[in-house]
């Protein structure tokens, strides 16, 4: 290789491990800044097929615990037919979480495999693995530049799962604002085809939180999306830990 | 004094109350009539309604009732609290029980749903939950009145339950199609009046889920025989799909009834819309004495099980549920379509198809065939 070439390909070896090491931060600040100790809101969900509703959806949210080491429990409180059905999820920082589903018609939990996690949450278009949190460690990131998304300006960073037996999607496109550090669009890949994105508008700080009020997930595949606004949220709001376990979703229905 | 009125404060936000139910009507049209019965169509009407009152986050308390209607005499007036009547009873309370839950330790007394086992076709561990077979082959729970005791958090918990009068299944009625034998002996005033008990413990690991459980009472089902269970489940996700296991020994003092081994294996998956559940159920008789009996567990036994389905999209889905019996001598396969309609209601069709020999338990329904339509408002 000659010495020309060779300087070329180390500056682009440093210039990415720079990149790397700055998308890194980059979420790493976002999680740090979105960061509390609990979390609870009531998810208003559309599902929209074209521009017809094709159902309404609605459910508690409740999150205990750090951001890729938390618990979650989402109970569904409308449509009537779902009522009391609920997941919890219970995030790990070095691997995917573990899910369970409370069904109330047969009395029974079941727990959701890791591979089974593509499939559409009860009908709308997110899927089981969407509704997870993923530790920044479990990633490698890459800028690949900037953007300029709802007027707003933004980075723009690619993020690859490290084991990629534990995600549907091969690789997540992110958009950051740089004013306040809020991912506003995640774009979801498997290898060049885009599955599903997720656009969240209406930032508002709530209690020193800059939280996105309004989610848009598409999939892409269906031609379909799901619109949640998110009410009543609150944060470090006083939750225990005998609430997310697999036994406490059947005492909680 | 103004801490007991925080405290009061503190309770009244507590306090919640939810309840939700469902109106559901259903036909069935038989097109063959049976060796005892001639109807070729049933109509059921069913008003279920359940609230859950929560005084302190601690405490619950959970209701429900049924009324019900139809138009084959299965429905009568009769109310029984351990659900011992030959009838559904056209007004029941369907559950009454108060749970109290602090850290590890929760308790339930009442009536109650008690559901053991991992596996979905067959659970041969899940002997707190009798069943409503007026219909064999579509089956409600019956609840149990019992006292549960659940100790443990994630990863380990502890059941341990109570019965102290036996709540039966409830069996096919005589001049009715899914009684296949002329007449049946009316084991009512033989039901045993002793207590039941059980226990389980459960491990969720990293990988693997398992369980093991030992229940002491008796059969719910005719002759409602002394019985001891040995039982254990377990479930495996592995890369592509998840394998789960369940298998019990029954072993009894009573004189005619076997002892046996009931296990089931099933391999399952969600890709996409579908989902699949196949395995296999099995049954192995260490000690055959029984002479006649009527067990739809053990009616499913040495058959091959599946059940898979397809979601169209947000608001329909179709499923398809079959068991075929290893010999042949019986199937049982059902197509349903489900459709929501707005909000609230949802129509249900179905295609069940029974083929095989009168001296196979599938077989012996082979003129149940049917097409069921089913109408639910839920609320």
């Amino acid at each position: 290789m000659n010495r020309p070439i060779l300087l070329a390909t180390l500056s682009a070896i440093c210039g990415f491990a720079q990149t790397s090491g700055d998308a890194r931060q980059i979420i790493a600040e976002s999680q740090k800044r979105a960061h509390s100790d609990s979390q609870r809101y009531q998810g208003d969900l559309q599902v929209l097929g074209g521009n017809r509703q094709i159902a309404r959806k609605h459910w508690i949210y409740e999150r205990l615990g750090d951001f890729g080491n938390s618990k979650a429990v989402l109970r569904f409180l409308a449509p009537p037919e779902v009522k009391g059905v609920a997941l919890l999820v219970i995030n790990h920082p070095d691997r995917a979480s573990d899910q369970w589903m409370w069904t109330p018609a047969i009395n029974r939990e079941r727990r959701i495999a890791l591979q089974d996690r593509s499939t559409r949450f009860f009908g709308t278009d997110f899927s089981f693995e969407d509704l997870e949190e993923r530790d920044v460690e479990q990633f490698d990131f890459r800028i690949l530049g900037e953007d300029t998304l709802d007027n707003q300006s933004c980075w723009k960073i690619e993020a690859k799962p490290r084991q990629t037996k534990s995600s549907q999607y091969t690789h997540t496109l992110i958009w950051v604002r740089k004013d306040n550090y809020v991912p506003i669009k995640y774009e979801n890949y498997q290898k060049s085809r885009l599955v599903r994105s997720l656009h969240q508008t209406q930032v508002e700080k709530i209690q020193g939180i800059w939280t996105p009020r309004y989610m848009e997930m598409t999939d892409t595949r269906r031609n379909s999306r799901t619109i949640m606004k998110l009410e009543k949220l609150e944060y470090n709001v006083p939750l225990k830990e005998d609430q997310f376990t697999v036994q406490a979703l059947r005492r909680q229905e | 004094m103004k801490e007991s009125l925080f405290f009061l404060a503190t309770l009244a936000a507590a306090q919640s109350f939810e309840q939700k139910g469902f109106v559901e009507v259903n036909s069935m049209l038989y097109p063959q009539s049976a060796r005892n019965d001639s109807g070729h169509a049933v109509a059921e009407g069913l008003l279920r309604y359940e609230g859950f009152y929560r005084p302190h986050p601690a405490f619950r308390i959970a209701a429900g009732v049924d009324a019900r209607w139809d138009t084959h005499q299965q429905t009568a007036a009769d109310f029984n609290w351990w659900e011992r009547t030959t009838h559904r009873s056209a007004f029941d309370i369907r559950r009454l029980s108060a749970t109290y839950a602090q850290g590890k330790f929760s308790v339930e007394l009442g009536k109650q749903f008690i559901r053991w086992g991992k596996a979905d076709l067959l659970n041969p561990t899940d002997r707190f939950a009798p069943r409503d077979y007026l219909n064999v082959l579509e089956t409600d729970f019956l609840a149990v009145t019992a006292a549960r005791v659940t100790y443990g958090m994630q990863s380990d918990t502890i059941d341990v339950v109570f019965e102290p009068r036996l709540t039966p299944s409830r069996i096919p009625l005589p001049r009715q199609r899914w009684l296949t034998v002329d007449s049946v002996p009316d084991l009512r005033p033989f039901l045993p009046g002793g207590p039941q008990a059980g226990a389980r413990w459960n491990h969720i690991g990293r990988g693997v889920e398992y369980s093991l459980s030992f229940y002491n009472g008796y059969n719910h089902l005719p002759p409602y025989a002394q019985m001891r269970m040995y039982g254990g489940d377990a479930a495996l996700p592995l890369r592509w799909l998840t394998i789960k296991g369940e298998a019990a020994y029954f072993a009894s003092k009573t004189r005619y009834e076997d002892e046996y081994v009931l296990y089931v294996i099933q391999l399952e998956r969600q890709a996409g819309e579908w989902f699949f559940v196949g395995g296999y159920a099995g049954e192995a008789v260490t000690n055959g004495r029984s002479i006649v009996d009527f067990a739809p567990d053990r009616g499913l036994a040495k058959a091959w099980l599946g059940r898979a389905g397809y979601t169209i999209d947000t608001n329909r889905s179709v499923a398809l549920e079959t068991a075929v019996r290893q010999n042949g001598h019986g199937l049982w396969t059902k197509l349903e379509y489900s459709q929501a309609l707005g909000q609230h209601l949802r129509a249900t069709a179905a295609i069940g198809l029974i083929r095989g020999r009168q001296d196979d338990f599938l077989g012996q329904y082979r003129r149940n065939s049917h097409a069921m339509v089913t109408l639910r408002y839920s609320f």
